[in-house]
Protein backbone atom coordinates (compact mmCIF):
# COMPACT_ATOMS: atom_id res chain seq x y z
CA UNK A 1 0.00 0.00 0.00
CA UNK A 2 1.31 3.51 -0.60
CA UNK A 3 1.90 6.04 1.93
CA UNK A 4 -0.85 8.26 0.52
CA UNK A 5 -3.33 5.16 0.44
CA UNK A 6 -2.36 4.62 4.05
CA UNK A 7 -3.37 8.44 4.92
CA UNK A 8 -6.55 8.18 2.67
CA UNK A 9 -7.65 5.05 4.58
CA UNK A 10 -6.51 6.36 8.13
CA UNK A 11 -8.72 9.65 7.20
CA UNK A 12 -11.69 7.74 6.13
CA UNK A 13 -11.56 5.57 9.49
CA UNK A 14 -11.28 8.99 11.84
CA UNK A 15 -14.56 10.39 9.98
CA UNK A 16 -16.39 7.32 9.99
CA UNK A 17 -15.38 6.99 13.67
CA UNK A 18 -16.40 10.36 13.87
CA UNK A 19 -20.01 9.79 12.76
CA UNK A 20 -20.57 6.88 14.92
CA UNK A 21 -19.03 8.37 18.25
CA UNK A 22 -21.34 11.26 17.65
CA UNK A 23 -24.36 9.34 16.86
CA UNK A 24 -23.91 7.33 20.14
CA UNK A 25 -23.27 10.60 22.31
CA UNK A 26 -20.04 9.50 22.94
CA UNK A 27 -15.93 11.19 22.75
CA UNK A 28 -16.92 13.47 19.48
CA UNK A 29 -18.93 15.95 20.77
CA UNK A 30 -17.58 18.89 18.93
CA UNK A 31 -18.59 17.49 15.84
CA UNK A 32 -22.22 17.33 16.95
CA UNK A 33 -22.13 20.48 18.15
CA UNK A 34 -20.58 22.22 15.12
CA UNK A 35 -23.63 20.64 13.63
CA UNK A 36 -25.86 22.62 16.45
CA UNK A 37 -24.02 25.81 16.34
CA UNK A 38 -23.43 26.44 12.62
CA UNK A 39 -25.64 29.43 11.88
CA UNK A 40 -26.90 29.28 15.36
CA UNK A 41 -25.54 32.12 18.42
CA UNK A 42 -22.48 30.12 19.56
CA UNK A 43 -19.20 30.57 19.28
CA UNK A 44 -17.86 30.02 14.71
CA UNK A 45 -16.45 26.49 14.48
CA UNK A 46 -14.28 25.56 11.78
CA UNK A 47 -13.54 22.06 10.43
CA UNK A 48 -12.64 19.39 11.32
CA UNK A 49 -12.74 19.53 6.86
CA UNK A 50 -11.51 22.28 5.04
CA UNK A 51 -12.76 25.60 5.24
CA UNK A 52 -12.26 28.48 3.56
CA UNK A 53 -10.37 31.05 4.45
CA UNK A 54 -9.28 34.59 3.49
CA UNK A 55 -5.20 34.92 3.81
CA UNK A 56 -3.45 38.49 2.70
CA UNK A 57 -0.34 37.13 1.40
CA UNK A 58 1.88 39.55 -0.24
CA UNK A 59 -0.70 42.31 -0.68
CA UNK A 60 -2.81 40.07 -2.72
CA UNK A 61 -6.37 38.43 -0.82
CA UNK A 62 -6.45 35.03 -1.40
CA UNK A 63 -8.91 32.55 -0.65
CA UNK A 64 -7.98 29.06 0.11
CA UNK A 65 -9.79 25.87 1.06
CA UNK A 66 -7.58 24.61 4.05
CA UNK A 67 -8.52 22.44 7.05
CA UNK A 68 -7.94 23.84 10.85
CA UNK A 69 -5.18 21.95 11.41
CA UNK A 70 -3.52 23.06 8.00
CA UNK A 71 -0.20 25.32 9.11
CA UNK A 72 0.31 28.74 7.35
CA UNK A 73 3.82 27.28 6.00
CA UNK A 74 1.63 24.59 4.41
CA UNK A 75 -0.68 26.92 2.51
CA UNK A 76 1.88 28.94 1.73
CA UNK A 77 3.80 26.80 -0.19
CA UNK A 78 0.91 24.48 -1.85
CA UNK A 79 -1.97 26.08 -3.06
CA UNK A 80 -0.31 29.44 -3.14
CA UNK A 81 3.00 28.24 -4.50
CA UNK A 82 5.55 30.44 -2.12
CA UNK A 83 7.84 28.48 -1.41
CA UNK A 84 10.44 30.65 -0.42
CA UNK A 85 9.53 29.77 3.69
CA UNK A 86 10.59 25.72 3.98
CA UNK A 87 9.49 23.27 5.75
CA UNK A 88 12.82 22.12 7.52
CA UNK A 89 11.64 21.32 11.43
CA UNK A 90 8.39 21.99 11.02
CA UNK A 91 8.82 22.60 14.78
CA UNK A 92 9.62 26.28 15.29
CA UNK A 93 13.10 25.06 16.23
CA UNK A 94 14.88 26.04 12.44
CA UNK A 95 13.62 29.43 11.49
CA UNK A 96 13.63 28.38 7.79
CA UNK A 97 9.98 29.14 7.52
CA UNK A 98 10.23 33.01 8.92
CA UNK A 99 7.90 34.89 7.70
CA UNK A 100 6.06 38.63 8.76
CA UNK A 101 2.31 38.26 10.49
CA UNK A 102 1.54 42.01 10.55
CA UNK A 103 4.69 42.93 9.95
CA UNK A 104 6.32 41.06 13.36
CA UNK A 105 8.53 37.82 12.52
CA UNK A 106 6.85 34.39 13.39
CA UNK A 107 7.65 30.60 12.13
CA UNK A 108 5.17 30.20 9.74
CA UNK A 109 5.00 26.57 10.87
CA UNK A 110 3.88 27.54 14.10
CA UNK A 111 0.90 29.82 12.76
CA UNK A 112 -2.10 27.41 11.79
CA UNK A 113 -3.57 29.13 8.25
CA UNK A 114 -7.36 30.35 9.43
CA UNK A 115 -5.59 31.92 12.17
CA UNK A 116 -3.79 34.36 9.62
CA UNK A 117 -7.20 35.48 8.39
CA UNK A 118 -7.50 39.18 8.16
CA UNK A 119 -4.22 39.65 9.04
CA UNK A 120 -0.89 40.72 6.87
CA UNK A 121 1.20 38.01 5.92
CA UNK A 122 4.91 39.10 3.98
CA UNK A 123 7.04 36.17 2.60
CA UNK A 124 10.18 36.18 1.22
CA UNK A 125 8.46 36.76 -2.01
CA UNK A 126 6.93 39.77 -0.63
CA UNK A 127 9.81 41.80 -0.25
CA UNK A 128 11.14 42.33 -3.51
CA UNK A 129 11.06 40.84 -7.31
CA UNK A 130 14.29 39.49 -9.14
CA UNK A 131 14.22 42.96 -10.93
CA UNK A 132 14.13 45.23 -8.14
CA UNK A 133 15.45 43.33 -5.20
CA UNK A 134 14.93 44.50 -1.58
CA UNK A 135 18.30 46.11 -0.76
CA UNK A 136 18.64 42.92 2.32
CA UNK A 137 17.88 40.93 -0.94
CA UNK A 138 20.49 42.61 -2.63
CA UNK A 139 23.48 43.06 0.16
CA UNK A 140 23.14 38.75 0.33
CA UNK A 141 24.03 38.68 -3.03
CA UNK A 142 26.66 41.07 -2.49
CA UNK A 143 27.89 39.54 0.68
CA UNK A 144 27.92 35.85 -0.20
CA UNK A 145 25.13 35.75 1.92
CA UNK A 146 23.92 32.29 0.97
CA UNK A 147 25.61 29.07 0.61
CA UNK A 148 23.48 25.98 0.47
CA UNK A 149 20.73 28.76 0.67
CA UNK A 150 17.57 26.75 2.44
CA UNK A 151 17.83 28.87 5.37
CA UNK A 152 18.22 32.30 2.89
CA UNK A 153 14.61 33.18 2.92
CA UNK A 154 14.04 32.87 6.29
CA UNK A 155 17.03 34.72 6.99
CA UNK A 156 16.31 37.47 4.46
CA UNK A 157 13.10 38.24 5.93
CA UNK A 158 15.08 38.20 9.82
CA UNK A 159 16.59 40.45 8.24
CA UNK A 160 14.54 42.84 6.60
CA UNK A 161 12.63 42.66 9.78
CA UNK A 162 15.44 44.28 11.53
CA UNK A 163 16.36 46.86 9.11
CA UNK A 164 12.85 47.82 8.91
CA UNK A 165 13.11 48.21 13.00
CA UNK A 166 17.07 49.87 13.84
CA UNK A 167 17.28 51.56 10.33
CA UNK A 168 20.06 52.84 9.27
CA UNK A 169 21.92 52.49 12.37
CA UNK A 170 21.43 48.93 12.90
CA UNK A 171 24.48 47.15 14.37
CA UNK A 172 26.10 43.70 13.97
CA UNK A 173 24.94 42.95 17.44
CA UNK A 174 20.93 43.99 16.54
CA UNK A 175 21.48 41.43 13.38
CA UNK A 176 23.12 38.85 15.64
CA UNK A 177 19.73 38.91 17.86
CA UNK A 178 17.22 39.22 15.13
CA UNK A 179 18.64 36.27 13.65
CA UNK A 180 19.20 34.52 16.79
CA UNK A 181 16.46 32.32 15.64
CA UNK A 182 16.94 31.10 12.17
CA UNK A 183 19.63 28.49 12.37
CA UNK A 184 22.60 27.96 9.51
CA UNK A 185 23.73 24.43 8.91
CA UNK A 186 26.62 25.63 6.69
CA UNK A 187 27.62 28.94 9.26
CA UNK A 188 27.08 31.09 7.02
CA UNK A 189 26.31 33.66 10.13
CA UNK A 190 29.21 35.98 9.29
CA UNK A 191 28.13 36.70 6.01
CA UNK A 192 24.32 37.42 6.65
CA UNK A 193 25.53 39.79 9.70
CA UNK A 194 27.92 41.75 7.41
CA UNK A 195 24.82 41.73 4.50
CA UNK A 196 22.28 43.01 7.04
CA UNK A 197 24.20 45.80 8.48
CA UNK A 198 25.14 46.83 4.82
CA UNK A 199 21.49 46.96 3.82
CA UNK A 200 20.36 48.96 6.55
CA UNK A 201 23.35 51.73 5.19
CA UNK A 202 21.71 51.37 1.78
CA UNK A 203 18.60 52.15 3.80
CA UNK B 1 -1.31 16.87 13.52
CA UNK B 2 -5.09 14.50 13.28
CA UNK B 3 -7.64 16.42 12.15
CA UNK B 4 -9.69 18.65 14.28
CA UNK B 5 -12.70 20.97 14.94
CA UNK B 6 -11.07 24.82 15.51
CA UNK B 7 -13.96 26.62 17.54
CA UNK B 8 -13.26 30.34 17.69
CA UNK B 9 -15.05 32.24 20.99
CA UNK B 10 -14.77 35.66 21.21
CA UNK B 11 -15.16 35.81 25.28
CA UNK B 12 -13.20 33.86 27.92
CA UNK B 13 -16.59 32.95 29.28
CA UNK B 14 -17.67 31.47 25.59
CA UNK B 15 -14.09 29.78 25.52
CA UNK B 16 -14.69 28.21 29.28
CA UNK B 17 -17.83 27.03 27.98
CA UNK B 18 -16.67 25.52 25.21
CA UNK B 19 -14.58 23.44 26.77
CA UNK B 20 -16.95 22.44 28.88
CA UNK B 21 -18.99 21.18 26.25
CA UNK B 22 -16.95 19.50 24.21
CA UNK B 23 -15.17 16.71 25.87
CA UNK B 24 -11.98 16.43 23.75
CA UNK B 25 -11.19 20.15 22.91
CA UNK B 26 -7.88 21.64 24.07
CA UNK B 27 -7.57 25.57 25.18
CA UNK B 28 -5.51 26.88 22.80
CA UNK B 29 -3.25 30.51 22.54
CA UNK B 30 -1.13 30.36 19.79
CA UNK B 31 -0.22 27.40 20.80
CA UNK B 32 3.72 27.04 20.30
CA UNK B 33 4.09 24.29 22.72
CA UNK B 34 0.63 22.73 21.74
CA UNK B 35 1.00 22.05 18.21
CA UNK B 36 4.52 20.75 18.36
CA UNK B 37 2.67 17.98 20.91
CA UNK B 38 0.25 17.44 18.32
CA UNK B 39 2.48 17.29 15.27
CA UNK B 40 4.39 14.37 17.41
CA UNK B 41 0.77 12.55 18.25
CA UNK B 42 1.67 13.17 21.83
CA UNK B 43 -1.89 14.94 22.25
CA UNK B 44 -4.63 13.80 19.88
CA UNK B 45 -7.48 16.64 20.46
CA UNK B 46 -10.90 16.09 18.29
CA UNK B 47 -10.95 20.15 18.41
CA UNK B 48 -9.33 22.77 20.00
CA UNK B 49 -11.07 26.14 21.54
CA UNK B 50 -8.67 29.26 19.84
CA UNK B 51 -8.44 32.13 21.83
CA UNK B 52 -7.38 34.22 18.84
CA UNK B 53 -10.66 36.10 18.82
CA UNK B 54 -10.91 36.92 22.51
CA UNK B 55 -10.26 40.68 23.32
CA UNK B 56 -8.66 42.17 25.78
CA UNK B 57 -6.37 39.31 26.62
CA UNK B 58 -3.24 39.71 25.86
CA UNK B 59 -3.72 43.57 28.17
CA UNK B 60 -0.80 45.04 30.55
CA UNK B 61 -2.54 47.10 33.04
CA UNK B 62 -1.25 49.00 35.78
CA UNK B 63 -4.26 48.84 38.38
CA UNK B 64 -5.57 51.89 40.99
CA UNK B 65 -3.44 50.37 43.66
CA UNK B 66 -0.11 50.00 41.42
CA UNK B 67 -1.03 46.02 40.82
CA UNK B 68 0.05 45.09 37.48
CA UNK B 69 -2.76 42.85 35.70
CA UNK B 70 -1.38 40.82 32.83
CA UNK B 71 -3.59 39.14 30.37
CA UNK B 72 -2.61 35.60 29.56
CA UNK B 73 -2.79 35.66 26.34
CA UNK B 74 0.35 38.72 25.74
CA UNK B 75 3.18 37.44 24.01
CA UNK B 76 6.56 37.56 25.39
CA UNK B 77 7.09 40.25 23.18
CA UNK B 78 4.67 41.96 24.28
CA UNK B 79 6.54 42.06 27.70
CA UNK B 80 9.60 42.98 26.69
CA UNK B 81 8.76 45.72 24.67
CA UNK B 82 6.00 47.09 27.62
CA UNK B 83 7.54 50.31 29.21
CA UNK B 84 5.17 49.55 32.58
CA UNK B 85 7.16 45.83 32.77
CA UNK B 86 10.77 47.30 32.00
CA UNK B 87 10.02 49.94 34.93
CA UNK B 88 8.67 48.08 37.42
CA UNK B 89 9.30 44.63 36.63
CA UNK B 90 12.76 44.64 35.21
CA UNK B 91 13.47 40.62 35.88
CA UNK B 92 10.39 39.75 34.07
CA UNK B 93 11.31 41.95 31.08
CA UNK B 94 14.58 39.97 30.75
CA UNK B 95 13.09 37.00 31.07
CA UNK B 96 10.68 37.71 28.55
CA UNK B 97 12.99 39.30 26.12
CA UNK B 98 15.60 36.45 26.34
CA UNK B 99 13.62 33.41 26.09
CA UNK B 100 13.39 31.20 22.92
CA UNK B 101 13.92 33.49 19.44
CA UNK B 102 12.27 36.65 18.52
CA UNK B 103 10.31 34.75 16.06
CA UNK B 104 8.69 32.67 19.53
CA UNK B 105 8.88 35.51 21.26
CA UNK B 106 6.35 37.39 19.03
CA UNK B 107 3.99 34.35 19.34
CA UNK B 108 4.47 32.70 22.94
CA UNK B 109 2.46 33.86 25.30
CA UNK B 110 2.45 34.15 29.38
CA UNK B 111 -0.42 31.01 29.50
CA UNK B 112 1.95 29.28 26.95
CA UNK B 113 4.91 29.63 28.70
CA UNK B 114 3.38 28.93 32.04
CA UNK B 115 1.24 25.95 30.48
CA UNK B 116 4.13 24.13 28.08
CA UNK B 117 4.65 20.44 28.65
CA UNK B 118 7.64 19.55 29.93
CA UNK B 119 10.88 19.32 27.23
CA UNK B 120 11.99 15.64 28.33
CA UNK B 121 12.73 14.00 25.05
CA UNK B 122 10.82 10.92 26.75
CA UNK B 123 8.24 12.36 27.12
CA UNK B 124 7.44 14.62 23.48
CA UNK B 125 8.54 10.75 22.12
CA UNK B 126 5.42 7.98 22.28
CA UNK B 127 8.13 5.26 21.49
CA UNK B 128 9.13 5.66 25.37
CA UNK B 129 7.44 4.79 28.32
CA UNK B 130 7.03 8.27 30.34
CA UNK B 131 5.24 8.97 33.67
CA UNK B 132 3.88 11.33 32.89
CA UNK B 133 2.06 9.97 29.65
CA UNK B 134 0.74 7.43 32.36
CA UNK B 135 3.53 5.01 31.86
CA UNK B 136 4.75 2.94 34.79
CA UNK B 137 7.91 4.41 35.37
CA UNK B 138 10.15 7.20 34.55
CA UNK B 139 13.26 6.36 31.33
CA UNK B 140 15.43 9.06 32.43
CA UNK B 141 16.16 7.24 35.76
CA UNK B 142 17.09 4.37 34.46
CA UNK B 143 20.59 2.94 33.79
CA UNK B 144 21.11 4.79 30.60
CA UNK B 145 18.70 7.72 30.90
CA UNK B 146 19.27 10.84 29.56
CA UNK B 147 20.34 12.87 32.50
CA UNK B 148 21.81 16.12 31.69
CA UNK B 149 18.51 18.63 31.27
CA UNK B 150 16.89 16.13 34.31
CA UNK B 151 15.44 17.81 37.40
CA UNK B 152 17.99 17.87 40.34
CA UNK B 153 15.33 18.32 43.02
CA UNK B 154 12.05 16.34 43.71
CA UNK B 155 12.94 13.35 40.57
CA UNK B 156 12.19 10.64 42.69
CA UNK B 157 9.44 9.30 40.18
CA UNK B 158 10.10 11.73 37.12
CA UNK B 159 12.66 13.97 36.34
CA UNK B 160 11.61 16.21 33.98
CA UNK B 161 12.64 20.01 34.78
CA UNK B 162 9.94 22.72 34.58
CA UNK B 163 10.35 24.69 31.20
CA UNK B 164 9.36 27.77 31.88
CA UNK B 165 11.50 30.99 32.38
CA UNK B 166 9.20 33.29 33.35
CA UNK B 167 7.66 30.78 36.69
CA UNK B 168 10.77 31.53 38.51
CA UNK B 169 9.93 35.61 37.70
CA UNK B 170 6.11 34.92 39.07
CA UNK B 171 7.07 33.27 41.72
CA UNK B 172 9.51 35.83 43.21
CA UNK B 173 6.60 38.53 42.90
CA UNK B 174 4.27 36.52 45.13
CA UNK B 175 1.98 36.45 41.32
CA UNK B 176 -1.56 35.22 41.66
CA UNK B 177 -3.37 33.83 38.58
CA UNK B 178 -6.92 34.15 37.61
CA UNK B 179 -8.52 31.05 36.51
CA UNK B 180 -11.57 30.24 35.03
CA UNK B 181 -13.72 27.19 34.75
CA UNK B 182 -17.23 27.84 33.36
CA UNK B 183 -18.97 30.60 34.64
CA UNK B 184 -16.85 31.26 37.45
CA UNK B 185 -13.09 32.64 38.03
CA UNK B 186 -10.75 32.25 41.14
CA UNK B 187 -7.41 33.25 42.33
CA UNK B 188 -4.75 31.12 43.09
CA UNK B 189 -1.57 32.06 44.34
CA UNK B 190 1.18 30.93 42.37
CA UNK B 191 2.77 28.58 44.84
CA UNK B 192 -0.33 26.07 44.36
CA UNK B 193 -0.61 25.94 40.58
CA UNK B 194 2.11 23.63 40.83
CA UNK B 195 1.14 19.83 40.52
CA UNK B 196 3.69 16.91 41.70
CA UNK B 197 4.47 14.58 38.56
CA UNK B 198 1.95 11.44 38.96
CA UNK B 199 1.26 9.45 36.52
CA UNK B 200 -1.01 10.24 33.55
CA UNK B 201 -1.22 14.18 34.29
CA UNK B 202 0.92 15.67 31.68
CA UNK B 203 0.96 19.38 32.77
CA UNK B 204 3.12 20.66 35.48
CA UNK B 205 0.11 22.96 36.24
CA UNK B 206 -2.73 21.70 39.16
CA UNK B 207 -5.09 23.06 36.45
CA UNK B 208 -7.38 20.45 34.56
CA UNK B 209 -8.66 20.44 30.67
CA UNK B 210 -11.64 22.90 31.22
CA UNK B 211 -9.45 25.48 33.85
CA UNK B 212 -8.61 28.71 31.58
CA UNK B 213 -5.71 31.20 32.95
CA UNK B 214 -7.04 34.63 32.25
CA UNK B 215 -4.42 36.42 33.68
CA UNK B 216 -1.56 37.02 35.93
CA UNK B 217 -1.69 39.64 39.16
CA UNK B 218 1.43 40.81 40.57
CA UNK B 219 0.09 42.38 43.61
CA UNK B 220 1.44 45.94 44.62
CA UNK B 221 3.72 46.37 47.13
CA UNK B 222 4.46 49.80 49.34
CA UNK B 223 7.89 49.54 49.77
CA UNK B 224 10.50 49.71 46.48
CA UNK B 225 11.58 45.91 45.59
CA UNK B 226 14.56 44.65 44.18
CA UNK B 227 14.31 42.44 41.14
CA UNK B 228 16.77 39.90 39.67
CA UNK B 229 16.44 36.84 37.25
CA UNK B 230 19.45 35.25 35.97
CA UNK B 231 19.65 31.60 33.77
CA UNK B 232 21.68 29.57 32.38
CA UNK B 233 21.75 27.37 28.98
CA UNK B 234 23.39 25.87 26.58
CA UNK B 235 22.92 28.04 23.99
CA UNK B 236 23.14 31.95 24.16
CA UNK B 237 19.58 31.68 22.55
CA UNK B 238 16.54 29.54 20.86
CA UNK B 239 16.45 27.39 24.28
CA UNK B 240 15.50 26.63 27.60
CA UNK B 241 17.23 27.47 30.66
CA UNK B 242 19.07 24.18 32.01
CA UNK B 243 18.89 26.06 35.39
CA UNK B 244 17.59 29.49 36.68
CA UNK B 245 16.92 31.81 39.65
CA UNK B 246 14.11 34.84 40.04
CA UNK B 247 14.56 36.52 43.04
CA UNK B 248 12.99 39.44 44.80
CA UNK B 249 14.44 41.74 47.85
CA UNK B 250 13.53 44.37 50.10
CA UNK B 251 16.01 46.43 51.65
CA UNK B 252 16.49 48.55 54.93
CA UNK B 253 19.51 50.09 54.36
CA UNK B 254 22.28 47.54 54.12
CA UNK B 255 19.73 44.60 55.65
CA UNK B 256 17.51 42.40 53.48
CA UNK B 257 13.79 43.09 55.38
CA UNK B 258 12.47 40.68 52.80
CA UNK B 259 13.40 37.93 50.08
CA UNK B 260 11.65 36.16 47.51
CA UNK B 261 13.86 33.47 46.07
CA UNK B 262 12.54 30.84 43.30
CA UNK B 263 14.23 28.36 41.23
CA UNK B 264 12.77 27.51 37.70
CA UNK B 265 14.41 24.64 35.32
CA UNK B 266 15.80 22.25 38.85
CA UNK B 267 12.32 20.38 39.66
CA UNK B 268 9.35 19.06 37.76
CA UNK B 269 8.11 22.32 39.00
CA UNK B 270 9.32 25.54 39.81
CA UNK B 271 11.00 25.79 43.41
CA UNK B 272 10.80 28.20 46.12
CA UNK B 273 13.99 28.20 48.29
CA UNK B 274 12.84 29.35 51.83
CA UNK B 275 16.60 28.06 52.69
CA UNK B 276 18.09 30.63 50.82
CA UNK B 277 15.59 33.34 51.84
CA UNK B 278 16.42 32.42 55.60
CA UNK B 279 20.01 33.41 54.60
CA UNK B 280 19.26 36.16 53.33
CA UNK B 281 16.60 37.76 55.55
CA UNK B 282 17.64 40.15 58.63
CA UNK B 283 21.25 40.34 57.03
CA UNK B 284 23.30 42.89 55.82
CA UNK B 285 23.17 41.81 52.10
CA UNK B 286 27.40 41.16 50.80
CA UNK B 287 28.21 39.20 47.98
CA UNK B 288 29.52 35.87 50.50
CA UNK B 289 25.83 36.87 51.92
CA UNK B 290 24.72 36.06 47.97
CA UNK B 291 26.96 32.94 47.80
CA UNK B 292 25.74 31.65 50.59
CA UNK B 293 21.99 32.01 49.74
CA UNK B 294 23.38 29.77 46.74
CA UNK B 295 24.73 27.17 49.00
CA UNK B 296 21.69 26.96 50.35
CA UNK B 297 19.83 26.99 47.73
CA UNK B 298 21.04 23.31 46.80
CA UNK B 299 20.81 21.73 50.14
CA UNK B 300 18.60 18.96 49.82
CA UNK B 301 19.73 18.32 45.79
CA UNK B 302 19.23 15.00 44.61
CA UNK B 303 21.28 15.03 41.78
CA UNK B 304 21.13 12.09 39.11
CA UNK B 305 24.51 10.96 38.10
CA UNK B 306 24.06 12.95 34.65
CA UNK B 307 23.37 15.94 35.96
CA UNK B 308 25.13 16.78 39.29
CA UNK B 309 26.81 19.88 36.98
CA UNK B 310 23.23 21.64 37.36
CA UNK B 311 23.84 22.01 41.49
CA UNK B 312 27.20 24.22 40.88
CA UNK B 313 25.25 26.37 38.41
CA UNK B 314 22.12 26.35 40.37
CA UNK B 315 24.45 28.35 43.21
CA UNK B 316 26.03 30.50 40.65
CA UNK B 317 22.22 31.54 39.65
CA UNK B 318 21.02 32.46 42.62
CA UNK B 319 24.09 34.33 43.46
CA UNK B 320 24.04 36.58 40.26
CA UNK B 321 20.36 36.52 40.57
CA UNK B 322 20.78 38.35 43.68
CA UNK B 323 23.44 40.62 42.71
CA UNK B 324 21.55 41.81 40.17
CA UNK B 325 18.80 42.40 42.34
CA UNK B 326 20.57 44.60 44.84
CA UNK B 327 22.51 46.53 42.52
CA UNK B 328 19.13 47.58 41.38
CA UNK B 329 17.90 49.60 43.54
Amino acid sequence: MSKSDRRGVTRRALFKGAGLAAASGAVLKPLEALAKEEGASGPRVQGPGAVKATLEVNGAKQTLEVEPRTTLLQALRLPLDLTGAKPVCDRGQCGACTVLLDGEPVYSCTVLAVEAEGRKVTTCEGLGTPENLHAVQQAFVDHDGAQCGFCTPGMVVACAYAVAKHGKDLTEAQAREATAGNLCRCGTYPHVLKAAVAAAKEG
Amino acid sequence: MKAFAYIRPQSAEAAAAALADNDGALIKANGIDLLDRMKERVDEPNALVGLVDVEAFDSIEVEEDGGIRIGAGATLAQLAASQVVERFLPSLAYAAGHAASPQLRTRATVGGNLGQHTRCGYYRHKSFPCLKRGGDHCPVLKPGGVQDTAAIFGNGTCASASPSSLAPVFGSLDAVLTVRRGEATREVPFAEAWAEPKAGWASDLVFDREDLIESVHIPARAEPQRLGYEEVRQKAAFDWPLTACGVRLVAEGNTVKEARVWLGSVAPTPLRSEAAEKVLVGKSFTEARARAAGEAAVTGASPLPGNTYKVQLTKVVVRRALMQAWGRS
